[in-house]
């Protein structure tokens, strides 16, 4: 009786806890396709439209994966090494004297990394590939990089810091995903299994002869959840 | 165990109801958390290193001294998974499970950080500027006699290096010693071959017949020997090969036989007598002198079914080449260079020498070749350290207050030593006696090169380069430590190396043109050799030249039983944990051992016929006595294993060495009696004979072998031991 006792208080006590913690945790509001992530503070207030942006509005216009070199040769997109800035600014003695450049020289001169702030945070269990989003929408399918790497992080050519502003929730990969994308042969698109890569669902296939395959997404979890 | 009344079944209710209600209440997507995580990027990056993506390199194995090369992949700077080097000869891309936990060995809570000088009872950090001043104080008007080094396998530059060192000291006192060297084995050889260790080719063999070598588990080069088996399975001209495995308890190898033969324990020397004299094709006085080993002699001293002694000669005879193998099993008694002349003359009468025991290759630079363990160097010093011999004692890979047998007392005898100073990678029990602790670079962060004692196909010369910087900033190399020491005394000689890594290259890149390098510049010399991780050579080979003699062989009749110790102490060599280096790598401890599923913990095997003569069943607690000591550890029924003898793992049972490794288990070891094979000198490991007693606790043995399991091994096994009607040409 008096262990049935103690092991009910015990039950009763972290169930009521664990119901607290979870009413009072923050709720993220459900996202929608352009709900906006939190403004995060970095330790530089990186300037993506001065550097990506259009010319007509002052940009520079480089191409994304000229310093996320690492997101087309790599699962992780990378953050740029401190070399990569100091490549460019040690001979832009314009901006030399601005607060954010001699902030940059400073950790140079220190040898120390900056600690940026990660922006777009998937869950651990997620495993997301930018190596082969790239190879597909832009070596396949030949798209203006900003509009693809767009497709998740939005039109950074016009922000200053990064800032989600896409879900990123298993939902919302789905809304791509289950859109019946048409895979022909044409183009060097690959056809027959591969074809499952880009869908959830098993490829319905339309018309054999034609090579054409409406194909809906990775059909195993382990794809993304390895 | 647990006194509250709250249970690990009980905590799991709660737990499980706990988590229906997060379920309930609803959480969303909290995982995302923007901003919160640190990015760090490179500040400087090389082009080859690309997050996410791994680099690999070429280096070799240093768990056991079977001399495997490894190629390990590494990303963001960490060691992340170490694989077979495809083309070392030796080990074939492939790799074993303790080659695979290497990697635990590297990033090893428990290992050393700082140098430790003993303070009383607790060790005081130090710097290594310190360290080394305090060895010049304490070698000064010390004569070379009183100095001992006390190691495991050195070989490559590393023993060169240590050589010149003691050399420097005007000490000759090296002692190598490793707890399961088949020292005896090496001797007997010598003798029947000519050399320490042949060429086995259990690829070409149709039969091998092995005496207690348990070839596929932890036996010379295990990996090695597995691919070999695999193809003498294959077999040579679509014939299958036979396995027949003598011995007492059963081994990996022994489990994999298609034959398993239990032999009371010691006389394997005698049955292979037996099978000569029922081979009937030896002549002279090998003839004459096997002629009284009759199958009912044989039989009764060795156990062995009569019928038994006739297939396996029928066998032996109908297909050929054979190979006969002696092993641990045989070599452990005061008789045991006996039992292992014995078991190679049965080589020389099939006819084997030359076919399946080969010359080997050997590498054209002597002074790089292993000094070889052995525990006859163990028992020297050990008898030194007594007498008070020693007044400084080094101590490098090898961990002899845990492996002696209790017998020899060393730690008792460690302690007449005036200054004992321990290379180690972390605080064993040897570490724990010594005076000055220096903490150790892994072997995935350290320089040097390996000769392996088994070479399998021409001479190599293994590579051993850091996969990674230190995890411990202030560990070293053991290189790097000799050449500071070996500063000390030789400054002007050694001046041009400013550390092991520039002795290293100097030595390689000098002699490239007999390294294979002659067509190429240092520079691509030497990252070659980094690349490839192995330099192959054209090995010297010495020719196999021993005799098939008998003279001067002498078996013993079987040992009268004991009354009050009536069974023999078999320590069994785990493949995982071996001597018990690596006992605090987790992953070890968590695979289970083959034959018997139990993990993380001892357990003695015992015959289900004797435990039932004594009342015994599986998780009774057991205190086994000898004339030295006793442990207690839980029973295994097995029938495995003689009914005149027990098995304990060696390799538990540590009272340091940090948390994987302390506290579990018992070490086997302790109980040991110091009895010594007569010619070699090498400690006899299975002398020591035992009592079981019940101690009336009961444990549940933590295994992963189920009921039905254990069944089928029981059959399989009892089945066929004890009938004469067996063909072994029809069951395979």
């Amino acid at each position: 009786m008096h262990r049935f006792l103690r092991i009910t208080v015990l039950l009763t006590g972290l169930f009521a806890a664990f119901s607290i913690y979870a009413a009072e945790s923050q709720q993220s509001v459900p996202m929608t396709e352009d709900s906006l992530g939190p403004l995060v503070e970095q330790p530089i207030e990186f300037p993506h439209n001065r550097h990506a942006g259009d010319a007509d509005k002052g940009g520079m216009q480089i191409n994304c994966m000229y310093c996320h070199t690492y997101a087309r040769r790599s699962a992780v997109a990378g953050i740029p090494p401190l070399q990569k800035c100091i490549g460019c600014h040690q001979s832009i003695e314009s901006v030399r004297e601005t607060p954010r450049i001699k902030k940059l020289f400073e950790y140079w001169e220190a040898k120390k990394a900056v600690p940026w702030k990660k922006v777009h945070d998937l869950p651990d269990f997620v495993r997301f590939n930018h190596e082969r989003h790239i190879k597909r929408f832009i070596e396949q399918q030949n798209r203006p990089f900003q509009e693809v790497c767009g497709y998740c992080h939005g039109n950074v050519k016009e922000m200053t810091v990064a800032r989600r502003s896409k879900g990123l929730t298993m939902g919302w990969c789905a809304s791509c995903h289950q859109k019946d994308h048409t895979v022909v042969a044409e183009g060097g698109t690959p056809i027959g299994t591969q074809a499952y890569w880009y869908t959830f669902y098993k490829p319905e296939v339309e018309d054999a002869s034609a090579g054409v395959l409406k194909a809906k997404g990775p059909n195993d979890c382990w794809r993304c959840h390895k | 165990m647990m006194d509250s009344g709250f249970d690990r079944r009980d905590f799991l209710k709660v737990m499980g109801w706990s988590g229906a209600a997060v379920a309930l209440s609803g959480c969303g997507n909290t995982s995302i958390e923007d901003g919160k995580e640190t990015l760090v990027s490179y500040v400087e990056a090389v082009d080859y290193q690309i997050p996410g993506v791994g680099v690999y390199y070429n280096s070799s194995c240093a768990q056991c001294d079977a001399g495997c090369s490894i190629n390990g992949k590494v990303r963001e700077g960490r060691v992340l998974k170490l694989e077979g080097n495809p083309a070392s000869a030796i080990n074939r891309g492939k790799m074993c499970g303790l080659g695979q936990a290497g990697v635990q060995h590297h990033y090893n809570p428990d290992r050393l950080r700082e140098p430790l000088l003993r303070n009383g009872g607790s060790g005081e950090t130090i710097t290594w500027e310190k360290a080394y001043a305090l060895i010049s104080e304490k070698l000064k008007g010390v004569s070379g006699e009183e100095i001992a080094f006390l190691s495991g396998v050195v070989s490559g530059h590393l023993k060169v290096l240590l050589g010149n060192y003691l050399s420097s000291l005007g000490s000759k006192n090296h002692f190598v010693y490793e707890a399961l060297a088949p020292g005896v084995v090496r001797a007997a050889n010598k003798k029947a071959y000519g050399v320490e260790m042949p060429r086995y080719n259990i690829s070409k063999a149709k039969v091998v017949l092995s005496f207690g070598a348990d070839f596929l588990g932890a036996w010379v080069s295990p990996v090695h020997f597995s691919q070999q088996y695999a193809q003498f399975r294959k077999g040579v001209d679509g014939q299958r090969g036979v396995l027949i495995q003598v011995e007492p308890k059963m081994t990996l190898t022994g489990a994999n036989a298609d034959r398993w033969v239990p032999i009371r324990p010691g006389t394997e020397g005698i049955l292979a007598l037996g099978i000569i004299n029922a081979l009937g094709i030896a002549t002279g006085d090998i003839a004459a002198a096997v002629k009284g080993y009759d199958k009912a002699r044989v039989s009764k001293e060795t156990g062995v079914p009569p019928g038994h002694i006739d297939k396996i000669a029928a066998i032996l005879k109908l297909r050929s080449p054979s190979l006969v193998l002696a092993g641990g099993a045989a070599e452990g008694y005061a008789h045991g260079s006996q039992n292992a002349a014995a078991i190679n003359l049965l080589n020389h009468v099939l006819g084997n020498v030359g076919k399946t025991v080969e010359a080997s290759a050997a590498v054209p630079f002597p002074q790089m070749a292993p000094a070889k363990g052995n525990t006859a160097a163990l028992k020297s010093l050990n008898d030194g350290l007594a007498e008070g011999k020693y007044k400084v004692l080094f101590n490098y890979a090898a961990n002899p207050v845990f492996t002696a047998p209790g017998a020899m007392k060393f730690k008792d005898n460690m302690a007449k030593a005036g200054f004992k100073v321990a290379f180690a990678h972390y605080m064993d029990e040897t570490a724990l006696q010594a005076d000055l602790v220096l903490p150790l670079e892994s072997a995935l962060e350290d320089w040097g090169t390996q000769v392996p004692e088994y070479m399998a196909e021409g001479a190599q010369i293994n590579i051993l380069q850091p996969l990674m910087e230190n995890v411990h900033p202030n560990t070293r190399s053991i290189g790097d430590i000799l050449l500071a020491l070996l500063k000390q005394s030789r400054a002007e000689e050694y001046k041009n190396y400013e550390d092991f890594y520039a002795y290293l290259r100097s030595a390689l890149v000098q002699n490239k043109a007999a390294l294979g390098g002659h067509a190429m510049d240092e520079d691509a010399f030497w990252n070659e050799t980094l690349t490839k991780g192995i330099i192959k050579l054209v090995g010297t080979t010495a020719a196999l030249s021993g005799k098939a003699g008998i003279s001067g062989l002498k078996l013993p009749a079987p040992a009268e039983i004991d009354e009050q110790y009536p069974l023999q102490l078999i320590p069994s060599v785990n493949i995982s944990l071996r001597d018990g280096r690596h006992t605090n790598q987790p992953w070890l401890q968590e695979s289970p051992d083959p034959l018997t599923t139990i993990v993380w913990d001892s357990w003695m095997e015992i015959h289900p016929k004797k435990a039932a003569e004594l009342g015994i069943v599986e998780g009774d607690i057991v205190e086994i006595t000898s004339r030295i000591g006793s442990i207690k550890t839980q029973a295994y029924l097995f029938p495995g294993i003689h009914p005149d003898a027990i098995s304990v793992p060696i390799g538990q049972g540590h009272e340091a060495m940090g948390r994987y490794a302390k506290g579990y288990g018992v070490n086997p070891l302790k109980i040991m009696d110091a009895v010594f094979d007569r010619e070699t000198g090498e400690l006899a490991m299975h002398e020591t004979r035992v009592k079981v007693s019940k101690t009336g606790q009961r444990v549940i043995v933590v295994k992963d072998e189920s009921a039905a399991g254990a069944k089928q091994i029981r059959e399989k096994i009892a089945g066929r031991v004890y009938t004469d009607n067996v063909d072994l040409t029809k069951e395979v």
